[in-house]
């Protein structure tokens, strides 16, 4: 979808703060809404990429300025709701009104240790095979996409190489609408100057993982 | 059941905008509160991810990567061909893991414009600033103008290779090792690494070996 999250290539933004202090967390409450995300129970339907488009559907104005784990407690109370375990009512006041059905008890802490190991592996077995080989010259698609989709708009109608292929991974385009589906990925390199006119010249490359539907025989 | 209906999401979070208590504090709050009375979410449990966070998954887990591939050349072969396998000798699990390597001619760096990919089990909680939106917009199109808000001058004839974690796979940087480290054992070695080298927004590690020494 083309909103605010997309950030590749927007300017404006001013300085980074480089001078951060090095610490996990900057305040208690980040440290406690990324444990409470951690170690809840939730819908077995819950995705990363259902959660990624929550986050994303966030009001462009609060998605710019509210702190980025603000950001996570906004995409999981959305979820929540849309999700019927839990109201905006109770959200607001942090007493329960009613109970939530279906969900495994939630992990204690001797669980964490198991919990917190791996990310998942994402690789899917299909049927068909890769369309492209490493070395292609592929365009991207010119196209935007309604939904959620991990194709960023930057890279929209430029061309780039086939750099390498990962086999068929989970497709978030799908995932995150509750549908099952794998395509196969590839790494595809642009040179900077094909993706920003000023880049004219800059030794510069990026490297975007791209899924088979976002390309195309250039 | 969950709806996956984008509208109705939309909907909501303007919902909560107007009605969640004002402050972040009180809204993780209130959230903990009411997880806690439908039986969601044991404190304990919030208690020791936190702790893991603090304590023990950090950037000194890269950094010994980093280390062991400095000083042990069948190990960094090993790394850069398949990451995921080579990182399990530390006890780490990270699939779909790419480790992509500086040279006096390469330098690379990651970002997630989308969201906030990072590599977690190598590097921690990413900094925050490499979760909003300056680092994210433009990484992609002017990296040498990032690194240099860094405190990094990059020679025109380097090449900038910039990764934009749009997938699953994750990207840590090997940064190159700096001269004068040649009798360094690979835990004094560990010590020079910063997370900024393995995120690819800081380069030369030179300076810091007086500091390490």
């Amino acid at each position: 979808m083309d909103s605010i999250h997309d950030l590749g290539g927007r300017q404006g933004f001013g300085a980074i703060d480089v001078h951060e202090a090095e610490e996990a967390f900057h305040e208690p409450w980040e440290g406690r809404l990324f444990g409470l995300v951690r170690a809840m129970s939730r819908p077995a339907d819950w995705s990363l990429d259902w959660f990624r488009h929550c986050r994303e559907l966030i009001e462009p104005a609060d998605y710019l300025t509210r702190p980025y784990y603000d950001q996570w407690l906004q995409a999981y109370a959305a979820m929540m709701v849309n999700s019927g375990i839990a109201t905006v009512e109770e959200l607001a006041s942090g007493k329960a009104k009613m109970p939530a059905s279906g969900l495994a008890p939630p992990m204690t802490a001797s669980d964490v240790d198991e919990a917190r190991k791996g990310n998942g592996n994402f690789e899917r077995e299909i049927n068909e095979p890769p369309l492209f080989a490493v070395g292609d010259i592929i365009k991207v698609k010119s196209d935007g996409i309604p939904g959620h989709t991990r194709l960023p708009a930057y890279a929209r109608g430029r061309r780039g190489i086939v750099e390498a292929r990962h086999g068929a991974h989970v497709f978030p385009d799908a995932n995150a609408h509750g549908e099952k589906q794998a395509a196969q990925l590839y790494t595809v390199g642009f040179d900077m100057a094909e993706l920003w006119p000023e880049a004219k010249g800059r030794r510069e490359r990026v490297f975007l993982n791209m899924w088979e539907g976002y390309l195309e025989r250039d | 059941m969950t709806k996956h209906d984008s509208k109705d999401v939309a909907d909501i979070h303007t919902a909560l905008h107007s009605h969640l208590p004002s402050e972040p504090a009180l809204r993780v709050k209130a959230l903990e509160s009411l997880l806690v009375e439908k039986g969601m979410v044991d404190p304990e449990a919030i208690d020791a991810w936190i702790e893991v966070y603090t304590d023990d998954i950090g950037p000194k887990r890269g950094a010994k990567i980093v280390a062991r591939a400095w000083v042990d050349a069948s190990f960094k072969a090993r790394l850069r061909e398949n990451g995921t396998e080579a990182v399990k000798d530390f006890g780490i699990e990270q699939e779909h893991l790419q480790v992509v390597e500086n040279t006096a001619d390469i330098h690379n760096m990651v970002v997630c414009t989308l969201c906030s990919c990072y590599p977690t089990p190598m590097l921690g909680i990413p900094p925050t600033w490499y979760k909003m939106a300056a680092y994210r917009s433009r990484a992609v199109r002017d990296p040498r103008g990032v690194l240099d808000e860094f405190g990094v001058q990059l020679a025109d004839d380097v090449e900038v290779r910039v990764w934009d974690s749009t997938a699953e796979l994750r990207y840590l940087v090997l940064p190159q090792r700096p001269a004068g480290t040649e009798e360094w054992d690979e835990q004094k070695l560990a010590r020079l690494v910063t997370r900024n080298s393995m995120i690819g927004t800081e380069r030369d590690l030179a300076g810091r070996v007086g500091e390490v020494a």
